[in-house]
């Protein structure tokens, strides 16, 4: 396509498509935060407010030990983009601030426990006063209401992964469930938030109405089931996990190669199957009547043999000749990819998918772009995380045109707070006390 | 549903269920009642879950499918049909009109850019380079209507140098790409081969989840397109790579490697970056055990009883318990305490130490490990109306999950589950050509319908 020529270089010469809207987020760990980052990357002005002076737990979190200067990874992963904010919600004066903020946004976002914010004085309805045209959007493990939301269950990634039945259904047949290595119920979660908030934009543009959305997080993961729950329904069985072959496709499924390596592959239309059997040498099984139509594949007994055959032939070839033979013969062919190739892979770094940031005060670091590419409003992640109450002033200069001495004031009633001397909090060991600043601090 | 204790803020509960309780969601408007949406997504579900979205918002979503249906239609465990339709479309057929268009022919072509004329949204998943051999490519279509946005979702994106590769887009295929599936899995111990254990391997997640978070950003990038559509008029182009989108979600891992060279391994049901963070058994199935905090961690350790022994009082920070060696350690010392309880015994015994333990109200999240079975009758989300099945004029009663969100004001809502091939025809195309009944014939006839 010509008009995404050139365009990872040129793309910061181009406004992102949310530009001009105003989003506060008021969340912590995972699924609250993830959201707003991906309106940031779109080109919202997202304003992170954390309690001072700790801030967001994520700050503290780490692989095996490993920080980035300081910083949790998965801290700057999650919360790039934003300004930061920290005000005590806790605090009558601070609620005060934060409503005066919603007047002037549009989108304000929470992942408290329910009835949290109306406790606060920031619910729904006491915004929805300033702010008819607000989408307030509560993420959480179960919502507002029902049962487990009443017993004020806690709730988190993992919870939602088993409790939903997304890890059952995740694992090798006869083996316990699995955990994802990601953490899948809060991004994809997160993801769909901003579906909703948009969704709601666009009311909100035809009719001037803002809207109220509650979200729980193993609910949402079980839109993304698919199948699942037919399957039961028509069946009365209960679906049983498949390991690496895809139930609904065949043949589809990972295979260990001669190297060691793996390499998935996947073949269910005419085309493609007979593209495989060709590449096996073995073009004969296409016209088998247990294979020929996919939906006669597709029972069990004949996809697992059909799988078996593949399954020989591929260990006797290497995951990169695996690969090369479904661009050969036209089926869909990888070999499996690790971070080293996600960090190395020339077609990444060409699209720009896998980036270097120039941070102010990070420094050059390496992350994903937002993996949406808009040829006239392209997503940019430009940035990353700033210390607990970094932009405070800034904020409250630009927004609510607060002066040094009212700014002050409110630091001095613990409404405005800044970072805890702690790891993750406050600014790397070198930084050199300016970059990065948009007013004083 | 059996009665529960209610909660002190159960006001504010039937407050907001009284507000977006999912019956009454035909009571109220739809966020995308305006848009014209057209799928001709093929043979990738990344491209139906994306229309699905839309649909369920209440844009009018006409699917096309070659005469006969698209592939996807067979998509079922164990070849599964209900009627021409297998169970995997039919959770993606939601509110989608159906109809049949022939591409590969001149007047099949020419009839989809009077659709394009029409349309505010076109989805594909063609390999790149498909709809330009057509005369259809985004160059085209945006000078037959220049608000369009049309979103390709495919396994190679629209540019970059592997884009010319002519494959179609899998889940498998797709999840292996994203360098996500290479960290997750049972782990292989030493002295043992893939032979000897074919599941500590690479593993997937079981849903079609790259499918579903790559239709999810690209339901995201038309939603932000439409936005920007709204002030500046102009439609755009928007290319959604499937490997790239469901491996934004692999978090800090690039970063890891790229400045510690650190490649994560596969780490069973722990957490690499977590603790307390995993499965763990029961006597009856096993349990999630979460517990971020030093006081949560602690909190477990008293409700198993081992507070004394394992000198839970002297620990002061979680940052040892990070360590792989500790997690693994501790995993081992763990897994013997929590198989003597059932699952539903130790989620009880951490809601009960909230009220009444040595660190309370703090206790760790305990979750029963469910299978779909177990949680599609939960009278929980049941009660929440993620279950309640449509009543559709062609498939009887299905269930399709309702279960991304709820809302005051336009909720998401499934009319219909699915549609025949070829269902909507008639009313697809009186309304958008004035084709009626014999020139309809006339096209069957040719094929192109």
């Amino acid at each position: 396509m010509t008009v995404f020529k050139n365009y990872a270089e040129t793309k910061n010469k181009k406004p992102g498509p949310l530009s001009g809207l105003r989003v506060l987020e008021v969340c912590t760990l995972l699924f609250g935060p993830a959201g707003p980052s991906f309106l940031a990357g779109l080109g919202a002005e997202v304003i992170k407010i954390e309690l001072p002076p700790a801030g967001d737990v994520t700050r503290s979190l780490n692989p095996f030990g490993w920080f980035y200067k300081e910083q949790g990874p998965m801290f700057m992963h999650i919360n790039p983009d934003k300004y930061y904010l920290a005000l005590d919600l806790h605090i009558d004066m601070a609620q005060q601030i934060f409503k005066d903020l919603c007047a002037k946004s549009d989108v304000v976002e929470f992942n408290l426990r329910p009835a949290v914010t109306n406790r606060w004085n920031i619910g729904y309805e006491d915004i929805k006063k300033v702010n008819p045209g607000i989408i307030y959007l509560e993420k959480n493990g179960f919502g507002q209401w029902g049962r487990y939301a009443e017993e004020d269950r806690p709730s988190n990634d993992g919870a939602a992964q088993a409790l939903s039945g997304y890890a059952w259904m995740s694992s090798f047949g006869g083996q316990p469930p699995l955990k994802q290595s990601i953490w899948i119920c809060d991004v994809y979660g997160a993801m769909m938030g901003e579906v909703a908030v948009m969704a709601a934009l666009h009311h909100r543009k035809r009719t001037g109405k803002g809207q109220y959305i509650e979200m729980s997080q193993s609910e949402n993961i079980m839109r993304a089931m698919g199948w699942v729950w037919p399957y039961q329904q028509v069946t009365q069985t209960h679906a049983e996990p498949s390991g690496n072959r895809d139930q609904c496709i065949c043949p589809a499924d990972t295979f260990l190669c001669k190297d060691g390596l793996f390499a998935a592959l996947a073949a269910p239309a005419p085309d493609e199957f007979k593209g495989l059997c060709a590449a096996m040498g073995k073009p004969e099984l296409a016209g088998e009547a247990r294979f020929k139509e996919h939906t006669e594949r597709l029972k069990t007994e004949n996809a697992l043999a059909i799988l078996k055959i593949i399954a020989d032939w591929a260990v006797t070839k290497t995951a990169d000749e695996i690969e090369k033979l479904g661009v050969k013969h036209g089926f869909a062919a990888t070999r499996l990819h690790t971070a080293k190739d996600e960090c190395e892979d020339p077609h990444r770094r060409d699209r720009g998918a896998v980036k270097e940031i120039d941070d102010p005060m990070y420094g050059k670091y390496m992350d994903h772009e937002i993996p949406i590419n808009m040829s006239k409003t392209p997503p940019k992640h430009r940035w990353t995380v700033r210390p607990v109450g970094f932009d405070n002033d800034y904020i409250m200069s630009k927004i609510l045109g607060r002066s040094q001495q009212q700014i002050a004031e409110l630091y001095g009633h613990g409404v405005l707070g800044k970072w805890k001397d702690q790891q993750g909090r406050r600014p790397p060991s070198d930084w050199d006390g300016q970059s990065g600043a948009i007013l004083r601090r | 549903m059996a009665d529960y204790k209610r909660a002190k803020w159960a006001a504010w509960a039937d407050h907001v269920r009284g507000q977006d309780d999912p019956a009454k969601n035909f009571e109220k408007p739809e966020a995308l009642d305006d848009l014209v949406v057209i799928d001709i997504s093929s043979r990738s579900l990344a491209g139906c879950y994306c229309s699905s979205l839309l649909a369920e918002l209440g844009a009018e979503t006409i699917r096309i499918e070659p005469p006969g249906g698209d592939l996807v239609r067979t998509y079922s465990p164990n070849g599964i049909m209900v009627k021409d339709t297998g169970l995997a479309y039919l959770q993606e057929g939601r509110n989608k009109h159906h109809v049949t268009l022939n591409m590969e022919t001149d007047e099949g072509r020419e009839m989809f850019k009077c659709f394009i004329g029409a349309a505010d949204v076109l989805i594909e998943t063609y390999p790149a380079g498909k709809m330009d051999a057509w005369g259809l490519g985004y160059e085209e279509l945006s000078k037959i209507n220049p608000r369009l946005i049309m979103c390709s979702i495919t396994g190679f994106g629209q540019f970059g140098p592997e884009s010319g590769r002519q494959q179609y887009d899998y889940d498998n295929v797709s999840q292996a790409r994203s360098a996500v599936q290479y960290g997750t899995g049972e782990v292989l111990p030493e002295g043992k081969t893939v032979k000897d254990m074919p599941w500590a391997v690479p593993t997937k997640a079981g849903p079609h989840i790259a499918w579903a978070v790559s239709g999810t950003f690209g339901a995201m990038g038309i939603l932000s397109a439409l936005y920007h559509r709204d002030s500046s008029g102009e439609g755009q182009a928007i290319d959604i790579c499937t490997p790239e989108a469901y491996g934004r979600l692999h978090d800090y891992q690039l970063m890891w490697y790229a400045h510690a060279g650190v490649t994560a391994e596969r780490f069973g049901s722990l957490d690499t970056a977590l603790w307390l963070y995993g499965f763990y058994p029961t006597k009856d199935g096993g349990v999630f055990l979460g517990g971020l905090r030093l006081e949560m961690w602690k909190a477990f350790v008293d409700i198993i009883g081992k507070y004394d022994e394992w000198k839970a009082e002297e620990w002061t920070t979680l940052a040892p318990f990070m360590k792989k060696d500790w997690q693994l350690k501790y995993q081992a010392m763990i897994n013997p305490e929590t198989s003597k309880y059932t699952s539903e015994e130790l989620t009880a015994k951490s809601v009960e130490y909230a009220k009444s333990g040595r660190l309370a109200p703090i206790t760790p999240v305990v979750a029963e490990i469910v299978s779909p079975w177990k949680a599609m009758h939960d009278e929980n989300w049941q009660d929440r109306g993620i279950f309640a099945p449509v009543q559709d004029p062609v498939y009887g009663s299905v269930i399709c999950a309702q279960a991304q969100w709820k809302s005051t004001e336009t909720p998401p809502r499934t009319k219909w589950a699915c549609r025949p091939v070829g269902y909507d025809n008639g009313h697809i195309y009186l309304y958008y050509f004035g084709y009626g009944p014999v020139k309809l014939k006339e096209l069957q006839e040719k094929g192109i319908i």
